[in-house]
């Protein structure tokens, strides 16, 4: 079964979207902060990146996903946020924002495992 | 006579017959008189009083008639001089005329002959007292003009915002120092073509007058960033100035600092983006918690349900705290707090709110020393008000603080201030950090803080709560080892 990293620094979002993964089948990885993040996707490989957009700074998420892709990891990441409309940071998935897909928190499971599903098929054929 | 002014003259003769007639004879034509018998008396008269006319004698025995006209003129040169003389000749009258009399009269004459000449000489008189006013007039009238001119070009000067005037043909007309500023421009030459070296949209804003087919009575702005690098914004508003038929004269720009307000904005921004994700990052918790517990699939033990509706509690109790704190800062803002002053005892305040955070100081293994001081001077405070400071302060204390930490708690009273002073034993601050300390929304953030819930909003509820009271509030703190705030609150 696939394996998920989850990188957000609010503890209760990562026990929350763990057992929604868990419940499913996914082995599930978490780090709360960008420099972990990097450090448990680097050694773990996952399938899939689901990652916060801030953290200690307002783009930190931004920042790892940039480097994730210059990197090359090659992973698809769904990125969380709430609140990046309101500080004009609204965006569309380009290559300054190298993710694949957007979920607004708070996120029901039908909905996260829906785009972790989409995501994990569409990298079958890849 | 012309008007209704009366004549004053002067006659010098040593005659003492001739002068006592003319006297006689001009009182009667509605005359001021005035006579002095001999040269020197006459310069006396004639000087320190400006008469309208003179007559006088060309030879006296002191002083001769040209040396009173001379003195006379010297002092008075409006007033009008006639000489008389019984030794008439064409070289006296041209010597007297060339020494400034207005003619000359001989000597004996008649009634009439004395008479018309006077009316002339005293039309003259009119003609020079006009000519002065005029003159005199005109003078002030240019001074007025300087003056105004140089005062408007003083006010222009001293006004903050940025003034540029350009003419019809683009070529700037006047500007003042402010404007170089937020232009940025290092100098503006008089004609020269100003335009192009602006910014494109301050050029644009007046190019719409300039290009316009007839005079528009309506102003355009705009808002630039004069230099990337300056951290300056300045809103430009440009309007017509007309000629006296309604024609364009040229543009007037006025250039406004609005960085404050762009702050502001900024600030503003912030804020709402602050408090969005504040808020919704426990209701996103919540909520995901509760997903959870309505999944069907998922199979929670009861320690995890326990544990999870633990959690959301917690988080709840964030968010309302988070909600209060925003309520009573814009409470504060609007200063629609109704006080009820009442004498306190600071031991108790103290004492409650340490009760009520006595979990959380259990849990992270704090040791807390307090001692109530007796005899402590009382205050006149609002109680709810002394609660949230306090509560603020010992729960950062709490929050701030490290496992197996201390919270020093020292009450003391000066003349003036009572003085409570609380240390904690934490993580203190870096000094940039400790400089926006009391800003709204500020939270040290480091990778000691990152796992510290709060809403940015305490410290500054504090420090309002203290000034409201006329108290002062200072803080020692050393990154790594802890930080302590004194609080000054006056004893009245």
């Amino acid at each position: 079964m696939a394996k998920i990293a989850i990188i957000d620094d609010d503890l209760d979002i990562l026990d929350a979207s763990s057992i929604v993964l868990t419940s499913k089948g996914y082995e599930v990885i978490t780090a709360t902060n960008p420099d972990d993040g990097y450090k448990i996707v680097k050694k773990n490989k996952p399938d899939l990146i689901i990652l916060d957009v801030m953290m200690n700074e307002p783009d930190d998420g931004f920042f790892l996903a940039q480097k994730f892709k210059k990197e090359k990891f090659n992973i698809p990441i769904i990125m969380y946020t709430s609140v990046s409309k309101t500080i004009g940071m609204d965006f569309g998935i380009n290559e300054m924002v190298p993710v694949d897909d957007f979920v607004e928190k708070p996120i029901s499971p039908e909905e996260l495992i829906e785009k972790v599903e989409k995501l994990l098929h569409s990298q079958v054929g890849r | 006579m012309e008007n209704n002014h009366t004549p004053k003259i002067l006659i010098v003769d040593d005659e003492k017959g001739l002068r006592l007639g003319t006297k006689r004879l001009l009182e009667s034509e509605g005359y001021l008189v005035e006579t002095a018998e001999n040269g020197l008396e006459g310069v006396k008269s004639g000087t320190s009083t400006e008469f309208d006319l003179a007559l006088i004698d060309l030879k006296m025995p002191d002083v001769d008639g040209i040396h009173v006209l001379r003195e006379i003129l010297k002092a008075h040169p409006n007033t009008v001089c006639l000489i008389a003389t019984g030794f008439a000749s064409y070289e006296t009258a041209i010597e007297s005329t060339k020494q400034g009399a207005f003619s000359y009269i001989p000597k004996p004459f008649t009634s009439e002959e004395l008479l018309q000449k006077l009316n002339q000489a005293y039309y003259k008189r009119q003609l020079l007292l006009e000519g002065e006013k005029w003159k005199k007039e005109r003078e002030e009238r240019l001074l007025e003009i300087t003056f105004e001119k140089t005062r408007l070009n003083t006010i222009i000067n001293s006004i903050t915002e940025g003034l540029l005037v350009v003419n019809k043909n683009g070529e700037a007309v006047l500007y003042n120092p402010s404007a170089l500023k937020y232009l940025d421009l290092n100098s503006i030459t008089i004609e020269e073509h100003i335009i192009d070296k602006l910014h494109p949209k301050i050029a644009e804003l007046i190019n719409k007058f300039l290009f316009a087919y007839k005079i528009e009575r309506k102003s355009y702005s705009t808002q630039i960033e004069p230099a990337t690098d300056k951290q300056l914004f300045i809103e430009a508003t440009s309007s017509p100035v007309p000629n006296p038929d309604g024609t364009l004269a040229g543009v007037v720009v006025v250039l406004k600092d609005i960085t404050g307000l762009k702050q502001i904005e900024m600030l503003k921004s912030q804020f709402v983006s602050m408090v969005s994700h504040e808020l919704k990052a426990p209701i996103a918790a919540v909520t995901g918690y509760l997903h959870l517990f309505n999944d069907g699939t998922i199979n929670l033990t009861d320690e995890q349900k326990k544990g999870y509706i633990k959690r959301s509690q917690l988080r709840l109790d964030g968010l309302l705290k988070m909600v209060n704190d925003l309520l009573d800062i814009s409470r504060m803002e609007t200063k629609t707090i109704n006080r009820e002053i009442v004498k306190l005892d600071v031991n108790e305040i103290i004492k409650n709110q340490l009760e009520l955070f006595q979990l959380q100081i259990n849990n992270n293994k704090l040791k807390v020393n307090f001692d109530a001081v007796e005899n402590l001077p009382l205050i006149n405070a609002d109680r709810d008000e002394m609660a949230r400071l306090f509560t603020n302060l010992i729960s950062n204390a709490i929050k701030y603080n490290k496992q197996n930490g201390s919270i020093n708690i020292k009450i003391e009273s000066s003349e003036r201030y009572l003085i409570v002073i609380i240390k904690d034993s934490g993580i203190g601050m870096k000094p940039e950090e400790k400089a926006k300390l009391f800003h709204e929304f500020f939270r040290a953030k480091n990778e000691k803080t990152k796992n510290i819930s709060g809403t940015g909003l305490g410290l500054s509820i504090v420090k309002r709560i203290v000034d409201s009271y006329a108290g002062k509030i200072e803080v020692e703190t050393e990154y790594g080892k802890g930080t302590s705030f004194k609080i000054l609150l006056p004893i009245r």
